[in-house]
C-alpha cells in the first residue's frame, strides 16, 4: 500500500467517523445509534464520531428498510463520500427489510442499493451491538493490510 | 336507551337535521356513533357537527368496498367518536373537501386521492402525499384490486 | 429585500424521519411555511390486510420505535372490542404501566433532544443518560428496551414479579428526583427561556383549529388529553392531572413535558402499588366477526387514533393509523410563520416530531439564480450562533 492510503486507513482505524442515514426507519435503531454517544456507551472514548455530512465520513450507518423516496438520497450520500468507504447496515429491517419485506413502499434490505460491509441484526439492534459492528469492520479491515 | 343519553342525543339532532341526508345512524356502544351520509352534503354535515362541539376531526379513513369507495370522517368532541361516512361510485369516485372547516385535513384528504384515487374537490394544488413522486399516478395502492408484485431484483433468493 | 425560498428537511441526529418544509423567506425572517411529508412512507396499511392479527401487533408496533406501545395498545384494544374479548384487569394495568414507561422515556428523550437542539449538550447527555432507567425497566418486564411488545389478543405477555416490581419502584425514586433537577432548570434557567420564550406561538383557537394535540395543544392551554377525557385501561382509577400551561409557545411545551413526567411517575407508583389480581390473558379465536372500532390513545406525542374493519376472516379488511405528529404537522407552519430561520429547528423539534430526517435544505436565491445546500446541522447550528451573538451562551452552563 502506497504511504498516502497507509494513512488514510490507519485514520480510520484509530478514530472512525460515522454518518447516520435513516431510509425510512420507525427510529428503533436511530434512538439506539444516538444513545451509543450518551454515557452508559459513550463511543466517543473509542474516537468514533457521529459527523452531520457524508464529506467528513468514514462509515455510513444506515438503518431503516429503504422507502423508494430515500433511496435515491441513500444512493447519493453514498456517491458523495469520499474513500475508503463502509457501509453498516443496522437493524433488522436495513439487513433485509425486517418486518416490511413486502410492502410496496420499500426496496427491502440496504444491500439491494448499496454494496454492505457489515449487517447488524436487532429489532431494534442494542447499543452494544453497533459498537461491536463498527469494530468487526475495524478489524476485518486491518486484516486485509 | 336511557344508557347511551349523550350518543342517542346526537345521532337523533343529526337525523331531524339533514332528513334524507343521513342514514343508518347508530349508537355502536358508549362514546360511538356511526352514520352514513350524502357526499355532497358531507361539508354541511360537517360544519354543524362542529359547531355542536364537535371541533377536531381526529382522522379520515379512506375505504373500498367494491362497488362503491368512500371515506369515514371520525369527529370527536373529545370524549365521543361520531364517524360520518360518504360513499362515491367506484367509476367515478368524488368526494367535497372540508378544509374550509378543518384546515387540519390537507395530508387525510391528500391522501384520499393517492391511495384510492377518489377526487377531493376543492383541494389546493400542491405536493401529492403520501406516495412517491415516481410513483404512477393512476395506481391506488388501498384499492383491494391493487396488488403489490416485487421487481424480480428486489425479491430475495430463498 | 429579495425572496428566498428553502426547502428544508430537518436532519436530527437524534431522530432521523424523513420529511420537508417549504420555507420562504424574507431576509432572516420566514414569511411562509408548507409541510410535505412522504418520505417514511413503508405501506403498513396495505400490509396490515394480508397479514393476520396477531402478525399486525408486530407490524403496528414498528410504525415508531418511540412510541410503540401506544400504536399496538390502540390496535389491540380495536381487535378486543369486535372480538368482544374481556380482556382482565391486571392486563389493563400492565399496559398502563409500559404505557406510562413510555411516556417518560419519551419525555426524557425529547428533553435531550429539544437541549441539543438549543446545543445545551450537557442537558442531552444528562436525560439520555437518565433514561437508561427507564429502558432497564422496560427491558426487564418485557425483554426488550424498545418494541417491548408486552401486548398479545386478549391481554399481555409476562406478568410482573414482586422482584420486578421493587426494582422499578427503586429506579423511579431516582428518576423523581433527577427530575426534580430539570423542572428547575427548564422553568428557571435564563438560557433556556431565551430560546423558548416565546417563540413558535400557537395561540388557542388556531390549536384546535388545526387540529393540535397533545403537549403542543395543552402548551396553548387546550386541556385535552384522551386519558381524562375517554379514559382507556385503568385510567378512570388513577390519580393525576392533565398539564395546561398558557403561554403557547416552546416554553409552554417544555413545561407541560417536564411537569407530566412528575405525573407519570405518581401513575407508575400507583399502578404497581395497586395491581389487580388475576390472569393476565384471555383466549381470543383466531376469527375476528365482521365488525368495526375505532379508538384513540394518549401517546407521548399526543392523541393516537386506529380504526379496525373485520370481516370474518382471520385477516383485518381495513387498518388505518393517524399517528399524533400527523395531526401537529400542520400547527407547525402555523408556528414558523413569522418566526425566525434560526428558530425554525426548535420549532419543529418543540412539537415532538416522531420523524427524523436526513434531507439537506437547499437554499434557492431566484436573483442570483444559485442554489446551496444547507445540512439541518448547519441550521442548528446557524440558530445557536445567531443567540450567541445576542448573549444566549450554554457553553458557561
Amino acid at each position: 500500500m502506497k504511504i498516502k492510503d497507509k494513512l488514510i486507513t490507519w485514520a480510520l482505524l484509530k478514530s472512525p467517523w460515522i454518518l447516520h442515514f435513516n431510509s425510512g426507519a420507525c427510529n428503533g435503531c436511530d434512538i439506539e445509534i444516538v444513545d451509543a454517544l450518551t454515557p452508559k456507551y459513550d463511543i466517543e472514548r473509542f474516537g468514533m464520531v457521529l459527523k452531520a455530512t457524508p464529506r467528513h465520513a468514514d462509515i455510513l450507518v444506515v438503518s431503516g428498510p429503504v422507502t423508494r423516496q430515500q433511496a435515491k438520497r441513500l444512493r447519493t450520500i453514498y456517491e458523495q463520500m469520499p474513500e475508503p468507504k463502509f457501509v453498516m447496515a443496522v437493524g433488522a429491517c436495513a439487513c433485509s427489510g425486517g418486518v416490511f419485506n413486502g410492502c410496496y413502499g420499500v426496496i427491502p434490505g440496504v444491500d439491494k442499493t448499496l454494496p454492505v460491509s457489515v449487517y447488524v441484526p436487532g429489532c431494534p439492534v442494542r447499543p452494544e451491538a453497533i459498537i461491536d459492528g463498527v469494530v468487526k469492520l475495524i478489524q476485518s479491515v486491518e486484516g486485509k493490510k | 336507551m336511557s344508557e347511551f343519553e349523550k350518543e342517542e342525543k346526537i345521532k337523533g339532532a343529526l337525523e331531524a337535521q339533514f332528513p334524507g341526508v343521513v342514514s343508518n345512524a347508530a349508537v355502536q356502544r358508549k362514546n360511538r356513533v356511526w352514520l352514513d351520509c350524502a357526499a355532497d352534503k358531507l361539508p354541511a354535515v360537517l360544519d354543524w357537527m362542529r359547531g355542536q362541539g364537535f371541533d377536531h376531526l381526529a382522522t379520515v379513513t379512506g375505504f373500498d368496498e367494491g362497488e362503491n369507495l368512500g371515506a369515514a370522517y371520525h369527529m370527536t368532541d373529545t370524549h365521543m367518536i361520531v364517524t360520518v361516512k360518504a360513499r362515491t361510485p367506484r367509476a367515478n369516485p368524488s368526494l367535497p373537501s372540508v378544509l374550509s372547516i378543518f384546515p387540519g385535513a390537507l395530508s387525510y384528504e391528500r391522501e384520499l386521492e393517492d391511495m384510492f384515487g377518489i377526487k377531493v374537490q376543492g383541494l389546493p394544488p400542491g405536493r401529492r402525499y403520501p406516495l412517491d413522486d415516481d410513483f404512477p399516478k393512476d395506481q391506488y395502492p388501498l384499492r383491494k384490486d391493487w396488488k403489490f408484485v416485487p421487481p424480480a431484483d428486489e425479491v430475495e433468493a430463498k | 429585500m429579495s425572496k428566498i425560498t428553502i426547502p428544508l428537511g430537518p436532519q436530527h441526529p437524534a431522530l432521523k424521519e424523513p420529511e420537508n418544509f417549504m420555507l420562504v423567506l424574507e431576509g432572516e425572517q420566514i414569511s411562509g411555511a408548507t409541510v410535505n411529508l412522504g418520505y417514511n412512507h413503508r405501506g403498513m396499511e396495505k400490509a396490515a390486510e394480508e397479514r393476520t392479527y396477531i402478525q399486525n401487533l408486530y407490524l403496528i408496533e414498528r410504525v415508531c420505535g418511540i412510541c410503540s406501545h401506544s400504536h399496538t395498545t390502540c390496535y389491540i384494544t380495536n381487535v378486543e372490542e369486535i372480538a368482544k374479548a374481556e380482556t382482565p384487569k391486571r392486563a389493563l394495568a400492565i399496559r398502563a404501566l409500559f404505557g406510562e414507561l413510555e411516556r417518560v422515556h419519551s419525555h426524557l428523550l425529547w428533553l435531550g433532544v429539544a437541549a441539543y437542539e438549543m446545543g445545551f449538550e450537557t442537558l442531552f447527555m444528562y436525560t439520555w443518560r437518565d433514561r437508561e432507567q427507564v429502558l432497564d425497566c422496560l427491558e426487564m418486564l418485557s425483554g426488550n428496551r424498545v418494541h417491548y411488545s408486552i401486548n398479545t389478543i386478549g391481554g399481555v405477555r409476562r406478568d410482573i414479579s414482586a422482584e420486578q416490581k421493587a426494582e422499578v419502584l427503586k429506579r423511579i425514586a431516582y428518576l423523581e428526583e433527577r427530575t426534580k433537577y430539570y423542572v428547575k432548570i427548564g422553568t428557571e434557567e435564563s438560557t433556556i427561556l431565551a430560546r423558548t420564550q416565546n417563540v413558535g406561538k400557537l395561540p388557542y383557537d388556531v390549536a384546535i383549529q388545526r387540529g393540535a394535540v397533545g403537549p403542543t395543544a395543552r402548551a396553548s392551554g387546550v386541556a385535552r388529553d384522551v386519558r381524562k377525557d375517554e379514559p382507556y385501561l385503568i385510567y378512570n382509577e388513577l390519580d393525576f392531572k392533565v398539564i395546561t400551561h398558557d403561554t403557547c409557545d416552546v416554553f409552554g411545551r417544555l413545561v407541560v413535558r417536564v411537569l407530566e413526567l412528575v405525573e407519570s411517575y405518581k401513575m407508575i407508583k400507583q399502578i404497581l402499588n395497586g395491581l389487580p389480581e388475576g390472569p393476565i390473558a384471555v383466549k381470543v379465536p383466531m376469527r375476528l366477526p365482521a365488525g368495526e372500532a375505532v379508538n384513540h390513545y394518549e401517546a407521548p406525542r399526543g392523541e393516537d387514533i386506529h380504526y379496525l374493519k373485520a370481516n370474518g376472516t382471520d385477516k383485518p379488511d381495513r387498518v388505518k393509523v393517524r399517528a399524533p405528529t400527523m395531526a401537529n404537522l400542520q400547527s407547525v407552519a402555523y408556528m414558523m410563520e413569522g418566526g425566525w430561520l434560526a428558530d425554525a429547528p426548535l420549532v419543529i423539534a418543540a412539537i415532538d416530531p416522531c420523524m427524523s430526517c436526513t434531507d439537506r435544505a437547499a437554499v434557492w436565491d431566484p436573483k442570483k439564480g444559485k442554489t446551496t445546500v444547507y445540512g439541518w446541522e448547519e441550521l442548528r447550528k446557524m440558530g445557536i450562533e445567531h443567540y450567541k451573538r445576542r448573549g444566549v451562551d450554554f457553553s458557561r452552563l
